[in-house]
Parts: structure tokens; C-alpha cells; sequence
């Protein structure tokens, strides 16, 4: 039997809203992680009306600490460095999900084959994709989870 | 690392040992909201935008983004409505004299680099990237003061004093003005931020273009106060504090610019930026002209 996004979804996953400080997004990652036993890396942003709006990625949180002349750093002998990550995170806490989370969205639907949403990840380098049935969002296909069924199906 | 043995430091240079190779790019379609949300996350001032063959068709910088906010354009607005274009470009191998001069001809503050004419762009060159590497090969440079003096530890960065390279003079206004009134401050002075001071007259606050831009995005209104959108520190250097003191606080507060006081912090004198920091060896050794890369 083929394989389509509908057997490899996870239909329990946490979502953030827009208006969400980062500073709680950290909180809702971390609560997230503790749920499904692993590291959440991303998660999708919804409307009160459960409407996709976008997704925050590590990557994101991850550009919006790096420091923008960090490169200017790099040439500077003996910089002070005490105190510039936790400076960059209170920075950061103020912020809102909705000014970095990514809006340029690829998503699929529960009736895609496996192989095609493995090309999608590959061509596209993300590693979760949000399932939509007519417009509404029922699920996420993550990488890790593909990964696993491939290793289950593989040495059977 | 290569030790420059020209005159001219800037000459011996090329772009490609400046440039950044992240560019960010968006496309024709993508709207102002999306802009935005670039121009923050990637902590740039400009984007390019791209035609349907991945062509460099113009550029969106944080001030039109304002200028946008000002006019009252819709977020939903095209980007490709407000943006300049075609953006000038530099190639990988001129060196950083030529690309400078361009830049000062063309009274802008960044280059897009390509390996030849209609070739896809392969990195950008901004005042900020070359502030890294002058601080470097100045060090390394027979002709530097330091090694006039023969003192071999102190850097130079660390004798100039602040007073001597900032901007002098500052524009501010207060707690209760509005955002239109700030704007048109900004876009007058041709400043990336502004000093917002309280009802007593001392320093409140600051409002950067990445505050007002981000004020658009939350639909603030235009009319709202001052104090409802800014930054409630002003990053701040003494008057008489060393050169290297200023770069370390801007890095660590992440800021393009510092205001500077005189005595008291309420008591505020200048500012000084990036672009200024690249002025810190004029004067003190022929071989280099960076004066010439102070934005005009």
C-alpha cells in the first residue's frame, strides 16, 4: 500500500499566535519539547480561527540573535563579550512572532504521496510541512518522522 | 593574510574581500508587510527585488518602507511600487577605491556585485562591511601610528577619541510628538535614528527606522506619540571615551549608531556611526584615505 501525508502526519502539534511575545514562543517551544519528548526546531503561527499564517523556525530566532556586526567582532581584538548573549535575548523577548515568522509557506495535502513530499523537502530544504485539507490546517509532516517510517518499511 | 604595500590601501583591495554574499532578495509580488518582516528579521537596511528570471530589478530600503508608512500605503502594497531602481551595481574584482567612488558619485549607501554584466548578483557591498576589514589591514600596515611610536600593543582604535569622529550636533524631539513629525526628522536629516527627550529635556529615548517600520507592520498610527513606539535606552558614549569603547558597545547593544555626551549623559552632543568609525585613521597616516568613505 502507498504511504500518503495522511499515515505519516502528526495531527497533535502546538501552534503559536502572531501577537505571541517571542519571549512566550520560547516558553511555548520549550512546553512543546517537553510534550513530544524531543527538541521542537519549528512551529506554525495560526489566527485565533486555527487559519495558517506562517511558521517560526529555529532559523529565525537564530537571525534575530545574531548580532548584525557580528562581522565587525570578528576584526576587533579583546571585544567585551560579558553579558551579550543574555543581552541579545532580552532584545529579542520584545519582539513579536509575527515580525520575523515566515510567511512564504509550501504546504500540502493528506492524499500526497510519500516520494513527493520527500522531493518537496528536499527541493525546498524544509524539514516540516504543514497538511491542509480545504484550506485548513490537520496536520504536519516532519522529516524525522518520513526518516523513521523509510528505516521501519526499509528493514522489514 | 596579505599586507597591503601600496599607497593606497583602499586601491589594493578588492570588493570580493568586503562584500557580504547573503543577499536578500524578495520577489516583484512580494508586499510591503513582507518587506518589512525581511528588513527586520535580516537586519538590513535594503532588499532587492527580483524579476521572474531571478534579474535584479530595484531595491527596497527601510527609508521608503517609511515613506510608505508616512504616504499611508497599504501593507498589502506591492514592494515593487515603492522601490528605486535598477540598483547600481560593482563587479567582484574592482577594487574598493572604484566601487567607493561609486558609491559617493551616486550619493547611495550600497552596491550589488556581480561577476560581469547580466550576470546574477553574487553578493552586496554596504559602508558597515568595509569598517571590518579597514580596522584589519590598518593594523596589519607598515605605516600605522602605532608602529610610528613603536608601540606595539596598543591599537589605534584605542588612542582616537570619540569627539574626534562623530557627528556633532543633534536633532531631537520629545516624548509627545508624533511619528509623522519624526519621520519628517529622519527624512530631513537624513538620520537612521532620532533622540526622543521627556518633558524635562533629558534623553527619553531613541526611534530607529526598523522602530517605524515595525510601528507600520503593527498598523500604529501615524499620529500616535512618540513615546508609544521607542526604544527606552539611549545607547550613549562619552565624549572623551577611546574609539574602540564605541564599536564595543555597538556591537554589543546591536546598533548602527550611538549618541555621545559631554559630561552628563542628559547632556547629548553627537552621534557617531558606522560610518564615521571608518574616518578613525584620517589624519593620523597617509597611507590610507579613508576619509573618502564617509557617506555623503
Amino acid at each position: 500500500m502507498d504511504i500518503t501525508a495522511r499515515e505519516v502526519m502528526d495531527t497533535r502539534y502546538s501552534t503559536l499566535s502572531p501577537r505571541m511575545t517571542i519571549g512566550e514562543a520560547f516558553q511555548v517551544f520549550q512546553k512543546a519539547g517537553e510534550v513530544h519528548r524531543q527538541i521542537v526546531f519549528g512551529m506554525v503561527v495560526t489566527d485565533a480561527a486555527g487559519q495558517l499564517l506562517g511558521m517560526l523556525s529555529m532559523y529565525d530566532i537564530l537571525l534575530l540573535i545574531r548580532p548584525k556586526h557580528i562581522h565587525i567582532w570578528g576584526e576587533i581584538k579583546d571585544v567585551e563579550v560579558e553579558g551579550i548573549l543574555d543581552e541579545a535575548l532580552r532584545r529579542a523577548r520584545s519582539m513579536l512572532v509575527s515580525d520575523i515568522m515566515t510567511t512564504d509557506l509550501t504546504t500540502i495535502t493528506p492524499d500526497m504521496h510519500l516520494l513527493r513530499i520527500i522531493d518537496i523537502m528536499i527541493k525546498k530544504h524544509v524539514r516540516r510541512l504543514p497538511v491542509l485539507e480545504e484550506g485548513k490546517m490537520v496536520g504536519m509532516v516532519y522529516l524525522s518522522r518520513v526518516f523513521q517510517h523509510l528505516l521501519e518499511r526499509g528493514s522489514a | 593574510m596579505r599586507v597591503s604595500s601600496r599607497q593606497n590601501i583602499m586601491k589594493d583591495l578588492t570588493v570580493k574581500e568586503a562584500m557580504r554574499r547573503l543577499i536578500i532578495n524578495l520577489t516583484a509580488e512580494a508586499t510591503l508587510e513582507e518587506a518589512i518582516r525581511y528588513a527586520v528579521k535580516y537586519k538590513v537596511n535594503a532588499i532587492l527585488i527580483t524579476g521572474a528570471d531571478q534579474a535584479a530589478v530595484g531595491v527596497v530600503t527601510k527609508t521608503d518602507l517609511m515613506g510608505a508608512y508616512y504616504a499611508g500605503l497599504p501593507l498589502s502594497t506591492p514592494a515593487a511600487s515603492i522601490m528605486v531602481g535598477p540598483p547600481l551595481f560593482c563587479h567582484l574584482d574592482d577594487s574598493l577605491d572604484t566601487a567607493l567612488d561609486s558609491m559617493r558619485t551616486h550619493k547611495i549607501h550600497r552596491l550589488y556585485v556581480r561577476e560581469e554584466a547580466a550576470a546574477p548578483v553574487v553578493g552586496v557591498l554596504a559602508y558597515p562591511d568595509i569598517v571590518g576589514l579597514l580596522y584589519r589591514y590598518c593594523h596589519q600596515c607598515d605605516k600605522n601610528l602605532r608602529r610610528d611610536t613603536g608601540d606595539s600593543e596598543d591599537l589605534l582604535a584605542d588612542r582616537v577619541l570619540l569627539k574626534e569622529v562623530m557627528t556633532p550636533g543633534v536633532f531631537a524631539l520629545g516624548v509627545n510628538d508624533s511619528l509623522l513629525q519624526v519621520m519628517e526628522g529622519l527624512a530631513a536629516h537624513k538620520f537612521g535614528a532620532l533622540l526622543i527627550t521627556g518633558e524635562d529635556g533629558a534623553p527619553a529615548g531613541v526611534i530607529s527606522k526598523t522602530d517605524l517600520i515595525l510601528a507600520y507592520q503593527h498598523q500604529t498610527p501615524p499620529e500616535a506619540p512618540a513615546h508609544t513606539v521607542m526604544t527606552r535606552r539611549v545607547e550613549a558614549c562619552d565624549y572623551n571615551d577611546i574609539l574602540v569603547n564605541a564599536l564595543r558597545r555597538m556591537i554589543f547593544a546591536d546598533v548602527s549608531r550611538l549618541f555621545v555626551y559631554r559630561e552628563s549623559p542628559r547632556n547629548i552632543v553627537g552621534v557617531f556611526s558606522l560610518s564615521d568609525a571608518t574616518r578613525f585613521r584620517s589624519g593620523t597616516c597617509r597611507a590610507c584615505v579613508s576619509s573618502r568613505i564617509r557617506p555623503h
